[in-house]
């Protein structure tokens, strides 16, 4: 029975290409735009570390200006200052914890083949390596050992290793910075983080660093600032150690924290911090010290941008309008097919027959639709990635959850425009049209 | 008058509410996405009109890294610079901290008194020597410009600052609003609380590096140079000249020393495309929806129309053998094609309104100008008679010896 | 008066040619009630349709009142439609989603008239034939016999001259048949003209003239030849 009301479904939709394609079409351009823009906002406010993200918490302290919160209304700024990192890296207080800074610096790699480059540099503790999941090609991260007695240790990106040294597996060999000879501890694996959620204090859809070393090489070598730096007051005094010991913050830190009770614990460390540094005299405003888990510390720093959602919202509009479309297609046109419904029910088809019949033609078209569709919602992320650049390509696919999304989404639409036409199609009374016209 | 046949048509609508109202509903939808989406393309548009107040189209910037113990940075600057200024080509260059609209650069507050508890102004901060206003482009309208003599090394964190600045005049304005931009010269400015500074001059226009500030209008130039390791010089070149300059001046640089990398050489361009890149973006998918849309509302009310048309046949020759002419039939459809709209855009102006307050509600969007509704009620009056134009036209063909056959 | 002389019509196709009328001439005097009777195919409705601006023919001359309507614009021909000439249909025709005030109100908009007279003439008309007290129904609410008694007063409601009716008969039992014929005959008996397609001979008898159609031609007709010797132009 089901492939007669199929073929029969087949027939009538070719009977009107006209409007069997206008009905096709506008599902295809409502689906097309609603995955492309959900798209877009799944993968920017997707979980990057999903096993761990409610474990692991970005730490903000508020020692701003008495006169005015670093954001309105009242939050803290959304880096920290040197002092603080390094205080509170010595105390340990976490299960896992790194403070991090980002720099740029040109890399040296002893072979006079290579020429010189700069490279970006993520500047941090040993424990960022297995706190993030970093995945090691060759080595390892370094030891806390390392981290406290300075050693010039250096962890390299995949590209960098390649350009370096062929691929090979480098760990042991050197590579210098600032007159300065690393060791290579490690390699990483190639490392796609969307978005990369450890800063996103700047951009939260560029790659991750090219090499990673001990963070109180800034310190040792003056390394630059990378990323935002925001003062509350001039350093005071001259010099790089004025700017480290000042109130001006370009430094993130983030812990882990295995349960609540560590959390509840970490906390209450964090505000004896506080308390600690108003008695020092710094800290001038109420206690105001935060600890957010990976996806609130997204939403904070609006990761997913406001033009997604808007696109995302009138994306959904325009779905509602071609399925007001549809219904009303339907409808006129099967309004015009009384006679044949009144015949069949004549000679013998139930109103459950007649109403299938009539939802399967539209569920069809929502199929038809829906594949037609997924194809512009491809054209469609080609196209937002060709005007926008500066994402990484991984951000603009497709992914099977997208795809079935899409299915169901599309035949959800058809079969909720096509239910109201079919349960008109299907109250024809039988022997209506048989009298006469 | 009485050829109006409003009351009949509207009776006739509301025994078929279903398709009038999926009609009225899909124009009411449209309408709202449509206004909304005009609305802030406009917006972005206007954004983008925005001048950064540089010679845009023959100014660059390039970036020198030096490396190694022995890089002398304050030698390699200045050769650098007298190297570049006197290449023919080049109008006037300086080296520079931040470039204007390319999204990274710095900001500190001022103040006309000192104290950190006085009202304060945020700017961006420009440190440059005295060829920064031929290379900015800035238009000296008040006041000195800077002297070779004043211009100063800072040295890396070196916190203070020199004595003289010129600012922008949307600057003087915000920092002196009771004064006369002109009579600022001279005043003195606290830079980070209490540091003095006194406007050397005024400048017509410069903007800030960050095009999303309030305060894009606002710029501060110090006269110094910067004695670090990596330099920043920004370019003006002759109208025409800019590609074979930058393919010069890169080569002759990267020659003129071994221990420095030349990089980043972007013309100003390609940084104002890129930092506009979101608003361009969103206006070109935005115009895409907007006619994507327009056209599959106007298919569905062709659609529909045709439909009802097919349908009464019978009874347009009915209409057509009691006296409708031609020109009747057509004003019948299009008249209840107006009625239908008219109910969708009258929805329509109160969804535009609500979809617009959640907007503002939740994005920084700006409440809608009264002016889009009329003009939205005007735009979809059309649309519907246009749409309706066609069907219209069909069912006037309908000949009346219709009316007396029997199907 | 209604004259046509030697109407032709003839619809192409791109085998062959066929006459719908050929050589068809009458004259319906004022006041005349004439059925127009004859087998399927014969003509009936052709004519029917000529003689109400419905159709135009191939060749000849037709004059209503008096005015050669072969030169007429569609604003002209729908005009003279709607002032002189009243249709009653098989299947009633009636507009499905008006009720029945406003179906007869429909020739009377086209019409012209202001509010007050299409307000009296429409309850007048309904009152003649007997249903001024269900205006506000749909036809769906109505017997067939109703139905046509709405169109008969739609049909009068613009006080035509001439009334076409085409099989208005057909669709009703013998009794509702009989029941609009009676009002018909009563109509004539006012004053209209009346001309009636009908292929029922018991019906056509009860006219006061009757025409047999065949093969698109006049073939008998009770009364002699009415119209004088013309010479072809």
């Amino acid at each position: 029975m089901f492939s007669y009301y199929l073929r029969l479904a087949l027939q009538s939709l070719r009977r009107n290409p006209y409007l069997s394609s206008l009905m096709t079409l506008a599902i295809a351009l409502g689906i097309g735009a609603s995955m492309t823009t959900l798209t877009i906002n799944y993968l920017m406010s997707s979980d990057p570390i999903p096993h761990k993200s409610k474990q692991l918490y970005y730490v903000q302290l508020d020692n701003w200006s008495p006169y005015s919160a670093a954001r309105e209304p009242n939050d803290p700024p959304d880096q920290l200052t040197w002092r603080d990192a390094t205080q509170l890296m010595s105390a340990a207080k976490a299960y896992r914890q790194s403070a991090m800074a980002s720099s740029g610096a040109v890399i040296e790699s002893g072979n006079p083949d290579i020429k010189p480059f700069l490279a970006s540099l993520r500047l941090n503790f040993a424990d960022f390596f297995p706190m993030f999941d970093a995945p090691f090609l060759y080595g390892n991260g370094w030891t806390s050992n390392d981290d406290d007695k300075r050693v010039p240790v250096i962890v390299l990106s995949k590209p960098i290793n390649d350009r370096l040294f062929g691929g090979e597996n480098s760990v042991g060999r050197y590579v210098t910075i600032e007159n300065t000879q690393f060791r290579v501890t490690g390699v990483l694996d190639n490392w796609v983080l969307v978005p990369r959620f450890y800063d996103v204090t700047t951009d939260a859809f560029q790659s991750v660093e090219d090499v990673f070393i001990p963070f109180y090489f800034k310190q040792t070598l003056q390394l630059s600032n990378g990323g935002n730096t925001n003062c509350w007051k001039s350093p005071e005094g001259e010099g790089f150690e004025a700017f480290l010991q000042s109130e001006c913050v370009n430094f993130q830190m983030w812990v882990e924290l295995p349960t609540p009770a560590d959390r509840e614990e970490y906390f209450n460390y964090l505000n004896a911090y506080a308390e600690e540094q108003k008695a020092l005299g710094r800290f001038p405003r109420p206690i105001n010290n935060r600890l957010s888990d990976v996806m609130q510390w997204m939403e904070n720093e609006k990761v997913v941008a406001d033009d997604a959602q808007i696109m995302m919202w009138l994306a959904f509009l325009f779905l509602l309008v071609c399925l007001l479309n549809t219904v009303g297609l339907l409808l006129s046109k099967f309004s015009t097919r009384t006679s044949d419904i009144a015949l069949r029910r004549a000679i013998g088809a139930s109103r459950q027959a007649i109403f299938t019949q009539y939802i399967l033609e539209s569920a069809l078209v929502g199929v038809l639709g829906g594949l037609f569709g997924l194809i512009l919602a491809n054209v469609g992320l080609i196209g937002i990635r060709s005007l926008y650049g500066d994402f990484i390509s991984e951000l603009a696919t497709l992914d099977f959850t997208m795809i079935s999304v899409a299915i169901l989404l599309s035949i959800l639409v058809s079969i909720l425009a096509g239910s109201y036409p079919a349960w008109r199609a299907c109250s024809v009374p039988p022997a209506s049209q048989l009298k006469n016209q | 008058m009485s050829q109006l046949e409003i009351g009949p048509i509207l009776r006739a609508l509301l025994r078929n509410k279903v398709g009038a109202l999926l009609i009225a509903l899909q124009m009411a939808v449209t309408m709202t996405i449509i206004v909304n989406a005009v609305f802030i393309i406009t917006e972005r548009a206007a954004l983008m009109q925005r001048e950064s107040g540089l010679d845009e189209d023959n100014t660059f910037y390039l970036t020198s890294t030096g490396f190694g113990a022995n890089f002398e940075s304050r030698r390699v600057i200045s050769e650098d610079l007298d190297l570049i200024r006197n290449t023919p080509g080049v109008v006037d260059a300086v080296q520079i901290n931040a470039i204007p609209i390319s999204g990274g650069g710095w900001s500190m507050s001022l103040t006309t008194e000192p104290g950190d508890d006085v009202e304060d102004v945020g700017t961006a901060n420009y440190l440059v020597d005295d060829h920064a206003l031929t290379t900015l482009n800035a238009n000296l309208i008040a006041g000195e410009p800077f002297t070779a003599s004043e211009v100063r090394w800072r040295a890396r964190n070196q916190p203070d600052w020199p004595d003289t600045a010129i600012i922008t005049r949307a600057l003087a304005n915000s920092l002196f609003p009771d004064t006369p931009w002109q009579e600022t010269v001279g005043k003195t400015i606290y830079i980070g609380d209490d540091e003095p500074v006194i406007i050397k001059g005024i400048i017509e226009k410069l903007q800030a590096p960050w095009i999303g500030w309030e305060n894009l209008e606002h710029a501060m130039l110090s006269p110094e140079r910067m004695d670090t390791v990596s330099a920043r010089y920004l370019i003006r070149t002759e109208p025409g000249d800019l590609n074979t300059m930058m393919a010069t001046l890169e080569a002759t640089l990267s020659d003129r020393y071994p221990d420095r990398i030349i990089r980043d050489v972007t013309t100003l361009t390609d940084t104002r495309e890129r930092s506009y890149r979101h608003h361009s973006a969103m206006i070109k998918i935005l115009s895409l929806v907007m006619v994507l849309l327009v056209v599959i509302t106007a298919m569905g009310i062709v659609g529909l129309a045709s439909f009802n048309v097919n349908r009464r046949r019978k009874q347009i020759g009915t209409r057509r053998a009691l006296g409708a002419s031609k020109a009747a039939i057509i004003r019948y459809f299009l008249l209840e094609n107006w009625l239908i709209s008219t109910a969708g855009i009258a929805l329509g102006v109160i969804l535009t309104v609500g979809l617009n307050m959640a907007l503002i509600e939740w994005f920084s969007v700006r409440p809608l100008d009264w002016y889009y509704l009329p003009a939205g009620i005007i735009v979809f009056w059309i649309i519907g008679q246009l749409a309706a134009l066609g069907p219209a036209l069909k069912a006037a063909k309908v000949p009346p010896a219709v009316a007396t056959r029997t199907i | 008066m209604l004259l046509m002389k030697n109407v032709q019509k003839s619809f192409r196709t791109e085998l062959v040619e066929t006459h719908a009328l050929r050589d068809f001439n009458l004259q319906v005097k004022d006041g005349d009630f004439v059925s127009v009777t004859g087998p399927s195919g014969s003509g009936k409705t052709t004519f029917l349709n000529i003689a109400g601006l419905l159709e135009t023919y191939t060749s000849g001359q037709y004059f209503l009142d008096g005015q050669d309507v072969s030169a007429l614009t569609d604003r002209q021909r729908s005009r003279l439609r709607n002032e002189k000439i009243g249709f009653i249909f098989q299947s009633f025709n009636l507009i499905p989603d008006l009720n029945l005030y406003d179906n007869v109100d429909v020739p009377l908009r086209y019409r012209g008239f202001g509010t007050a007279e299409r307000h009296q003439r429409i309850t007048q008309s309904l009152e003649r034939v007997g249903l001024a007290n269900r205006m506000k129904h749909l036809p769906s609410q109505l017997s067939g016999g109703q139905q046509q008694r709405v169109a008969i007063a739609r049909a009068l409601a613009g006080e035509p001259r001439f009334l076409l009716a085409d099989e208005p008969t057909g669709n009703l039992d013998s009794q509702m048949a009989q029941s609009v014929m009676a009002l018909l005959k009563e109509i004539n008996r006012q004053g209209t003209t009346i001309v009636m397609v009908t292929h029922d001979p018991e019906l056509a008898s009860q006219t006061a003239r009757t025409v047999i159609v065949k093969d698109g031609r006049i073939c008998s007709s009770d009364l002699p030849d009415p119209i004088p010797a013309v010479s072809n132009q």
